[in-house]
């Protein structure tokens, strides 16, 4: 008895260990991509089952499996899979992430594996993560924020900041009506401070000459300014949404579509989420105003699909992209998360031709990105923490300021 | 069991006869399980600890301790570590108290005392990332359920913004913590109750002792042993809650309600210092250590 007990025990062990080997050789048949795909505001569960049942459907030999994950999570959840030794083959990232991954060697050029026709396709402008040459992300969204407006509170876009305060204030009667969104809890961007720094002609960094970053200049004059402005929109004028320190940029934009708030600084994604809100006021758009007589620009944002380098299937994830890039699919997509095309021939498709479109396109004129470097999440965290600790008054703007920059270039060693 | 011991005469033991061989069997998945999942990663973060690392968590150089000696030169640390026992020590002390009396309720006899205590369990058997979840919504400012319902029954017409400023958010967040771990605590307390024995009480009432001299005198001697493993599980679930605090303030406004665990993963996975998360990680597990072997001689001590 003993020993049919001890033959069936030790069966078990030899028979898993075979299942999962037959397993991995079944699995081995159909190259899988995995693809971290970011959940866009917008994006519907039903389109990415449609991309990827479209996909499995027409290639007998490769499969893949799009993950989606909140945007919020995104940065945590591809560092720790790149860590842990087992990378998706694709991800869509923050295009200012590339820069950590390439000094990891964790990512390649994108052009190694997608056809010359999927990049040709790809509008110039949009290729930020062109890096000595290489391309080292594909563009996936590429959108310069704007101004959105509920004409029901206040018909006019601001010209200037300093417009923007006086409407807010015109208009802002709590808890019934509020001037503006500010979003003042830490959130994976810096994006808030970011729009007046750069309505402001503020910049984030000095620039050397040999066009490396140089020590920090967000705490100079125009990020003071602009600091100052935000503390005083939030606490002195009190024009924001109510407990704006305690929602970040997903719960207190929901505020703007219930139809409460007059103006919300946002991305491309407005229209739709203000559809999918199910909002009715009169939704208007205009352009981020500059500081009075300032040279303000505004924060264009591009993200990118990253292929890793230790990935199983880099052939079978470059197949994907180009099926992906096809109009069919990122037309769509496009339209979904509402940014403006980056694929030139989804560009002179009909429903890109709408006032939102055109706000972007001439946002982007006179729009610039965040700084391309490494380790930029520890340096937002930082910034962030100086702008909530202006807010809450333990510090004056310009001291919250210059503590960060200190701690940031102490960081970067300079 | 004692006398049994003695009256039975003493085997010669053999690390391998075949009665050892099936048992051996029988351990080694759990054996290579704890191995390649708890003893391996746990040495690995050891050595972790006393490396440079890269971005992506590669070992590059050794440093011995200068990792440690950094760390504990950083304000924030000792900030954080101080919040952490603050945030342990409060939170068990009420889930304490109030298991304690939801408890004493639960024990009297009246009708409906079964649903109450269906109902008691509920929080605890609520996924944590829900409940968190649900309670940021609670407090949200524009459309959460708190300050409406301060602000209509007019008990607040102007309610704080609960995770706004440091200190509402830092007590917002721990009662959330509170209100999930309060069940397990009075479940404990109230099966510890009913094994003591009635004639205690009755002859405790003969003595003409009072309610809460009968407390004092019977109930708590009776949930002594019961009381301090629940106060240590707890202080061991409550130092490691990650979930509460990441899931409602990420640690914010300003860092204000970060413990030990979520900075170890805003310090790893955000800001890519692996080393420095190892440190603080190995801190926890000396802790978390030192706890779980309290707990393990209190509860062994019991058993025998």
């Amino acid at each position: 008895m003993r020993s049919k007990l001890f033959l069936a025990v030790l069966a078990v062990f030899l028979f898993v260990p075979l299942m999962v080997a037959a397993e991995g050789k079944a699995a081995k048949e159909e190259a899988k991509v995995t693809f971290f795909w970011a959940l866009y505001d917008g994006l519907t569960e039903e389109f990415r089952a449609e991309i990827e049942d479209d996909f499995n459907a027409t290639y007998d030999d490769m499969k893949v499996e799009i993950v989606p994950i909140a945007w919020n999570l995104m940065y945590d959840k591809i560092t720790t899979a790149v860590a842990g030794g087992a990378p998706p083959e694709l991800c869509v990232i923050g295009t200012r992430w590339i820069l950590d991954f390439m000094e990891s060697d964790a990512i390649e050029a994108v052009t190694k594996y997608v056809s010359e026709k999927t990049i040709n396709n790809i509008a110039p402008g949009a290729m930020e993560a062109k890096i000595g040459g290489e391309l080292m992300g594909l563009p996936v969204a590429a959108g310069a924020r704007i101004l959105a407006y509920n004409a029901d509170i206040s018909d006019k876009a601001p010209k200037t900041m300093e417009e923007l305060r006086q409407l807010a204030i015109k208009v802002t009667n709590p808890p019934d009506t509020y001037g503006l969104i500010m979003p003042g809890k830490k959130f994976t961007e810096l994006t808030d401070f970011a729009y007046y720094l750069y309505a402001a002609g503020g910049d984030f960094f000095e620039m050397e000459p040999d066009g490396s970053y140089g020590k920090s200049a967000f705490n100079g004059p125009e990020g003071v300014k602009a600091l100052e402005f935000m503390v005083q929109l939030a606490t002195k004028d009190k024009v924001v949404q109510e407990g704006y320190l305690s929602l970040d940029r997903m719960n207190s934009h929901p505020v703007f579509y219930t139809g409460k708030v007059a103006y919300c600084f946002i991305g491309a994604w407005v229209e739709s989420a203000y559809n999918q809100a199910g909002a009715t006021f009169d939704l208007k758009y205009g352009q981020i105003p500059p500081f009075r007589g300032d040279d303000g620009k505004t924060l264009i944002i591009t993200d990118s699909i990253a292929l890793f380098k230790d990935a199983k299937n880099k052939e079978a994830a470059g197949k994907f992209l180009d099926f992906f890039y096809q109009d069919k699919y990122k037309a769509k997509f496009d339209e979904l998360i509402g940014f403006p095309p980056v694929t030139i021939s989804a560009g002179k498709l009909p429903q890109f031709q709408t006032p939102l479109y055109k706000t972007l396109i001439d946002a982007a004129l006179r729009a610039k990105g965040w700084p391309l470097m490494a380790g930029f999440d520890e340096i937002t965290a930082i910034i962030w923490d100086a702008n909530v600790e202006a807010f809450l008054g333990k510090k004056t703007p310009k001291k919250a300021l210059d503590d960060a920059a200190a701690k940031i270039d102490a960081m970067r060693g300079m | 069991m004692a006398n049994m011991r003695v009256l039975q005469p003493r085997r010669k033991g053999h690390f391998w006869t075949t009665e050892s061989k099936l048992a051996f069997l029988f351990l080694l998945p759990a054996t290579i399980y704890l191995l390649a999942f708890m003893i391996y990663p746990i040495l690995n973060v050891i050595i972790m600890s006393t490396y440079q690392t890269s971005k992506m968590a590669k070992m590059l150089k050794f440093t011995g301790f200068t990792n440690y000696w950094n760390l504990f030169q950083r304000k924030d640390f000792w900030q954080v570590m101080l919040r952490s026992i603050y945030w342990t020590g409060l939170a068990v002390a009420v889930k304490t108290v109030f298991g304690m009396v939801i408890a004493l309720l639960l024990n009297v006899k009246y009708t409906g005392r079964k649903v109450a205590r269906t109902l008691i369990i509920i929080p605890w058997a609520s996924s944590i990332p829900i409940s968190s979840l649900l309670w940021t919504w609670v407090y949200h400012p524009e459309f959460g359920l708190l300050n409406y319902t301060l602000k209509v029954t007019g008990i607040w017409k102007n309610p704080p913004v609960w995770l706004g400023a440091p200190a509402s958010a830092f007590f917002s967040v721990i009662w959330v913590d509170i209100w999930i771990g309060i069940p397990f605590m009075t479940l404990v307390f109230l099966a510890g109750m009913q094994s003591i024995s009635q004639d205690l009480y009755e002859a405790a009432e003969v003595d003409g002792a009072n309610a809460l001299k009968r407390f004092i005198y019977v109930t708590l001697p009776g949930l002594r042993d019961v009381l301090l493993i629940a106060t240590l599980l707890s202080t061991l679930w409550t130092f490691n809650d990650f979930n509460t605090i990441y899931i409602i303030t990420e640690g914010g406004p300003a860092n204000s309600t970060h413990i030990l665990i979520t900075y170890i993963y805003e310090n790893t996975f955000h800001f890519l210092k692996w080393n420095y998360g190892a440190v603080m990680a190995v801190i926890t597990f000396i802790i978390l250590s030192i706890i779980a072997w309290i707990y393990s001689r209190v509860y062994f001590r019991r058993e025998t």
